[in-house]
């Protein structure tokens, strides 16, 4: 049986985004669980753990000591049991050229951190509910890019 | 050319000296012959007067005998017969001289043989007549007749002597006359022979003199040349050598010593010797350069190093063209030269250019990180803010409301300042890739980018079919992007903004803004629009960072999207110009180049 | 060597299901998009072996009513935009009304409940994923993709392409094309 709600994880070094990340998540009318980690190296001890249930959806912040966002996604690509999860990159902001090279280095979304709650809430409950739509429609996932 | 003319002079010399020896040869010979022949006619003169004593001679001996005889017969003394018997001997004498004296002439010879004859039938007639004087049978008539007959005889003799006088005398006249036409024009054969040689002599001598000034004129060229290659040598730190290949033998120029640190043609000048001073990782490289040289016709430029003795260490370019000498012989002819200058100054100025672009890559990385991590907090004051208006605004009291909406919107103009210092910041990176791109597809997605303020502010945007262009897509995009946003931002409030975007392909030369701008074509593309427009003046002065033109209040903005404008076109190697008028628009000309 | 597919993700899943239910030996009878008539009812402990089988592959078996009919009108929907057929003129409203016989409203409302999302920005995703397959696996241009899709104008396309995934129709081509590159190379 598919558990019934979203498995989010959240890897971000700044304490204030995790902050505003979890409140929307609280404040959104969809069932999630909320995971955050304080940075990369983290993030892929907990991932690579035999136990750990892989998450639906995970979110990286680009800057992040011990392993950056990049490091973290490459080495997710490699690791087949990982390949289900869709990648959200979640940033202050990069260039267009940036964006796409973390898009063709594997990442399936990306957010550059907006200036306003609401634009927050507004971008991740889309990212949750395209992502579920993927997740429960058979999509191709290979194909599943968006940009916020 | 030279050459030739050398060749044509020394030809010219030969020829005139050998004609000269001829004609000089010739009139010896001619000079010769004519003072054999004076010498022959004296000879001949003496003789013709030895040849007239002689019979001289002969007559008066015979007229002697002939009296003594007389006198022998009246007296009857012997001793008178004596000088008669001399006179026989005597004239047989002279008659040998004669025949000896005129043996070449058949004339007076045979006139000399009746001489002889008539001689000996006188002296047969006087023994005839001596019989009788001894008989002393003096008065008889057979005497008398023999008598008769010795007169007739003499007679003759006498006829025959005169004859030949006479003869000879002819003989010499022609003879004398001969040797007088010989004798005057000696003198002008003489006078002709020196007259000759001492023209020969001064054109030789003029010739001579000529081309030793001519020779002392090339030799001054030659010391002056020499000299200043010598100067050109030294000053332009560069030496000569040839190699001939042939003989294996190397002549060095005084200055490609002291290229190498040396005193000049201090040692021998031998590839050995050279191969010494080269930098040991470059002989192998030079040796095959070398070996090369002596059998490829084009002969590239040689680059090594050398070490001097104190341990300095220089670079060294050579460069060698090879010549065939008169006889055929190989040469390499080479110049080397000292470009340690140039090559020092070369890695000083990639030195400071490394520097440079070091100092511009730490002042980019630092505009970058400012302006990115400037971002961080921003946005966290915005978000938070956004919280506390959501959640804690019913709380407030109006000022309270007041000081929040002031904050949102100092931090909204931040926020704005920030994005574009760092779209400035990105578009100064360097390491762009140039693709070719659809510039229509790149102006739909920054009309996609601008769709917010295009809806807001009810634009009209028509645009030209634009062309395919090798750019960096992304910065072109914002271009266009940051082009639409200015004309819009800047529109008239009680008008929609209309934006004409124009495409055209033209000549640099025949444009105007392209005068300083390199040949080719360029993609000319125009933004007009119907906005508050600006003064002309500023037309420059709105591509400057942070250079605004209206007050903070009526319009927002940070000063910097035309620069970042600019920028980009720069980065293109293209031009941005504009034009302004107040109240009634601006056009914005960008040209790219063609690539 | 990289190998690309296209499926027909009917007869995946049909396929997928006759598979399962013939290997626990079932008698059934295929109904549609998603639908099976079972001749028996089916013991508790064989419901979870199918269940089991088919979530391998990411098919669930529907519960509540209201989900079945979502996926009734998700299927009506794949069908509308990726058949060709039934690709006509008609309003996506009007077409799912009549085939569902419920009005337009309660199937919005019912759908926007169960999926968190409208049945617009459904039909909106399946169109885009469409165009996203025809982009990478066919020769069609953006114009003849925009023809096929209904679409009024490659312009349409674009912006909706790019408001839905927030990249143009080209980057997507340009990075998935680059994506595959990469992965060749690893290969190689």
């Amino acid at each position: 049986m598919q558990p019934n709600y979203i498995h989010i994880i959240l890897a971000d070094d700044d304490e204030d985004d995790r902050l505003f990340f979890t409140d929307v998540f609280e404040e959104l009318k969809i069932n999630t669980k909320v995971n955050t980690f304080n940075d990369g190296e983290d993030l892929m001890n907990y991932l690579n753990k035999v136990e750990t249930i892989m998450p639906n959806v995970l979110f990286l912040d680009l800057n992040m000591p011990k392993k950056s966002g990049i490091e973290c996604l490459t080495e997710i690509k490699g690791i087949h049991k990982m390949s289900e999860i869709a990648i959200a990159i979640y940033s202050t902001s990069a260039s267009e050229e940036d964006i796409e090279q973390t898009f063709v280095l594997g990442a399936n979304i990306y957010i550059k951190k907006p200036d306003s709650f609401e634009k927050l809430k507004k971008a991740l409950s889309e990212v949750v509910s395209i992502n579920w739509q993927y997740h429960t429609n058979n999509l191709n996932k290979d194909n599943f890019l968006l940009r916020l | 050319m030279k050459k030739n003319y050398f060749f044509k002079s020394t030809l010219f010399l030969k020829v005139v000296l050998l004609s000269s020896l001829f004609v000089i040869l010739v009139m010896g010979g001619i000079t010769y012959m004519h003072i054999s022949n004076l010498t022959n006619s004296t000879k001949i003169v003496v003789k013709t007067y030895k040849v007239n004593v002689e019979l001289e001679r002969i007559i008066s001996y015979l007229r002697e005998a002939e009296s003594d005889y007389r006198k022998y017969i009246v007296e009857k003394d012997v001793s008178y017969l004596n000088p008669y018997l001399d006179a026989k001997e005597k004239v047989n004498n002279s008659f040998l001289k004669l025949n000896e004296l005129i043996n070449e002439n058949s004339k007076q010879h045979e006139n000399l043989t009746v001489l002889n004859k008539l001689t000996d039938s006188l002296f047969f007639n006087f023994s005839k007549t001596n019989i009788f004087v001894e008989n002393n049978e003096t008065n008889t008539k057979a005497l008398n007749l023999l008598y008769f007959k010795e007169n007739a005889i003499i007679d003759s003799i006498r006829r025959k002597t005169n004859e030949m006088f006479f003869l000879e005398n002819k003989l010499f006249n022609n003879r004398q006359e001969k040797y007088e036409s010989d004798l005057q024009f000696t003198p002008l054969f003489f006078y002709l022979v020196l007259l000759i040689t001492l023209i020969i002599i001064i054109l030789a001598y003029s010739k001579i003199t000529n081309d030793l000034k001519n020779i002392k004129v090339k030799n001054d060229q030659l010391l002056i040349f020499k000299e200043s290659t010598n100067q050109s040598e030294i000053i332009g730190k560069h030496g000569n050598w040839v190699w001939h290949i042939e003989s294996d033998i190397f002549t060095y120029s005084d200055n490609l010593y002291r290229l190498l640190g040396e005193e000049p043609q201090s040692f021998e000048a031998t590839l050995v010797n050279f191969l010494k001073f080269v930098h040991p990782e470059d002989v192998d490289k030079l040796t095959e350069d070398l070996n090369k040289m002596t059998h490829v016709e084009e002969l590239p430029f040689i680059n090594y190093r050398i070490i001097q003795k104190n341990g300095s260490i220089k670079y060294l370019k050579a460069y060698a063209k090879s010549f065939y000498s008169l006889n055929g012989q190989k040469r390499l002819l080479g110049n080397t030269s000292d470009i340690t200058e140039e090559i020092e100054s070369i890695i000083a100025l990639e030195e400071r250019n490394l520097e440079l672009e070091r100092n511009n890559k730490e002042l980019s990385a630092f505009n970058y990180a400012a302006s990115h991590d400037l971002q961080e907090p921003l946005r966290k004051i915005q978000t938070f803010v956004s919280r506390l208006e959501e959640k804690e605004a019913a709380t407030f009291s109006d000022a309270g409301h007041q000081y929040l909406e002031r904050i949102k919107f100092a931090a909204g103009k931040m926020r704005i300042l920030i994005d574009d210092l760092l779209q400035f910041s990105r578009t100064n990176k360097p390491d762009k890739e140039f693709v070719e791109a659809d510039l229509n597809a790149l102006f739909e997605n920054a009309m996609q980018d601008a769709t917010v303020i295009i809806l807001e502010k009810k634009a009209k945007i028509t645009s030209d079919t634009l062309p395919k262009a090798k750019v960096v897509a992304f910065q072109i995009q914002q271009l266009f992007l940051n082009l639409l946003v200015n004309s819009l931002k800047y529109s008239k409030e009680e008008t929609f903004p209309i934006i004409k975007v124009n495409y055209s392909n033209v000549k640099a030369k025949e444009t105007p803004h392209l005068l300083k701008a390199a040949e080719g074509n360029y993609h000319k593309i125009t933004f007009t629009d119907n906005g508050i427009g600006f003064d002309q003046k500023y037309a420059e002065k709105i591509f400057d960072l942070f250079n605004r033109l209206h007050n903070k209040q009526d319009y927002s903005g940070s000063g910097i999207g035309l620069s970042i404008c600019k920028k980009i076109v720069e980065n293109h190697n293209g031009f941005i110009f504009s034009k302004g008028e107040i109240n009634v628009g601006a056009v914005f000309t960008v040209y790219l180049p063609v690539i | 060597m990289n190998l690309f597919f296209k499926f027909d993700f009917h007869i995946v899943c049909k396929k997928v299901l006759e598979d399962k239910l013939n290997a626990l030996n079932l008698d059934y009878e295929l109904l549609g998009f998603g639908e099976i008539e079972l001749k028996k009812k089916l013991t508790p402990k064989k419901y979870l072996a199918l269940n089991a089988s088919l979530n391998d592959y990411g098919i669930g078996i529907i519960e509540s009513q209201k989900g079945i009919l979502v996926q009734k009108i998700k299927d009506y929907i794949k069908d509308m935009v990726f058949n060709e057929k039934t690709n006509v003129n008609v309003k996506s409203s009007v077409y799912l009304s009549e085939k569902l016989g419920h009005s337009y409203s309660y199937l919005s409302s019912l759908f926007t409940e169960v999926t968190y999302s409208s049945i617009k920005n459904f039909i909106i995703i399946q169109k885009i994923e469409y165009a996203k397959q025809l982009i990478l696996n066919t020769e069609l241009n953006l114009t003849e993709i925009a023809f096929k899709l209904n679409y009024s104008s490659v312009a349409h396309l674009s912006t909706q392409f790019k408001n839905t995934t927030g990249i143009t129709p080209t980057a997507f081509q340009r990075i998935i094309f680059k994506r595959r590159e990469i992965s060749q190379q690893k290969i190689n």
